[in-house]
């Protein structure tokens, strides 16, 4: 009876977002992943961004392969589910050029952190 | 002939007025003790009768709905609040909607709050509203953030946009909302700012750049760090009010705790 008891409580059951299980979260985000890849040429006529469509998809892939360690269904959906509203945005033009740069980040100077850049740019 | 009529209905009508909805629960649950008048000049004075009122409405919702009512309380004297498990969204606030003795028809709002120490770290509120009998209700729930609640969007209209400034603020999901996105934040915004992790000052600020010609983004850089000031005096501000009613009653139902 005892043995029971913590059995039980590992096994919680939880809610899913849209997913029961990984291979389902899987095929979620390649679908979403396939979507966006075909807005790339979209993206670049629509918004006149000064990048070309490699460059784009390069930039989707790296957002991706940021979360790849995700391994919880929930999280995974839940990116999803934001990953699609983004894709919403961008195709029904909500989002404007501005804000379709802002993936590449351009203007932040990043301090440096190795002794040489550190030595170049003045500081000790 | 007509003034006969108008005298049944006018009949009709006070009894109805006098004996319907939430009131007339108070026949049917007597609640037994009577607290004494309130008469200190200073103290909010609440109507006794309203409250055992609402005392035995809240005993009637919580023996109506025993599998999702949790608990009823009273808050502030005189509010009463029924906090329901997060599957019961949709069939309590149906309940309250259709049920002919409540008829809750208005949704006044729906209010999130986020306590990170709790295992739910979020409260979703309800605040309802019957025009017929003239009375108010707080739903509460909770849920974490991963999460779904169902939406509430079939039962009450008004509920599409008040579930996604929850989405927007807290980032709780609503599961069956019909079109939830962003309402209150700006396109490409990240993060949820109505979370107690979200720091006051944000994480990104904007400026128009004048070589790139629009308006860019970039990570926050404050000249000073956040200082929290301790504004509050040493002294008691209120000794007066040092044993004030508590902020919540809690009421006494049928239902057993079953965890």
């Amino acid at each position: 009876m005892a043995a029971r008891e913590p059995a039980k409580r590992i096994i919680q059951q939880v809610r899913p977002i849209l997913s029961v299980d990984r291979e389902e979260a899987r095929q979620r985000v390649i679908n979403l992943y396939k979507a966006w890849h075909r807005t790339a040429p979209f993206i670049v006529e629509k918004f006149d961004i000064p990048k070309s469509v490699p460059q784009v998809r390069q930039k989707l892939k790296e957002e991706f392969i940021k979360n790849k360690d995700v391994s919880d269904v929930r999280v995974i959906d839940m990116l999803v589910i934001k990953g699609q509203m983004e894709l919403k945005e961008i195709t029904k033009i909500w989002k404007q050029k501005g804000h379709i740069m802002r993936y590449w980040q351009e203007s932040i100077e990043y301090k440096p952190n190795d002794f040489l850049s550190k030595f170049m740019s003045g500081h000790n | 002939m007509s003034s006969i009529l108008r005298s049944i209905s006018c009949g009709l009508r006070n009894g109805l007025v006098k004996n319907s909805g939430v009131f007339s629960f108070a026949r049917r649950f007597k609640s037994e003790e009577i607290p004494e008048e309130e008469t200190r000049p200073t103290v909010r004075k609440f109507d006794n009768v309203q409250r055992s009122n609402l005392t035995d409405f809240g005993k009637y919702v919580a023996e109506c709905l025993p599998k999702y009512v949790q608990k009823v309380q009273l808050t502030a004297g005189d509010e009463l609040e029924v906090l329901i498990a997060p599957d019961g969204v949709v069939p309590v606030l149906q309940f309250l909607k259709d049920h002919h003795q409540a008829q809750f028809e208005n949704l006044v709002d729906i209010a999130g709050m986020d306590v990170p120490s709790r295992p739910y770290r979020f409260e979703i509120i309800y605040n309802l509203l019957s025009l017929r009998y003239n009375s108010r209700i707080r739903v509460k729930t909770y849920t974490d953030e991963l999460t779904p609640i169902d939406s509430c969007n079939d039962v009450y209209k008004a509920a599409n946009w008040y579930e996604r400034e929850i989405w927007d603020m807290y980032g709780v999901f609503f599961a069956n909302h019909p079109d939830l996105r962003r309402i209150l934040t700006d396109y490409g915004f990240e993060g949820h700012p109505q979370r107690r992790d979200f720091p006051l000052s944000g994480y990104v600020e904007l400026r128009y750049d004048d070589e790139k010609k629009r308006v860019v983004c970039e990570p926050l850089e404050l000249a000073q760090e956040f200082r929290k000031f301790d504004l509050e005096a040493p002294w008691e501000q209120f000794p007066n009010f040092r044993h004030a009613n508590p902020a919540t009653e809690e009421i006494e139902t049928g239902n057993k705790e079953e965890k």
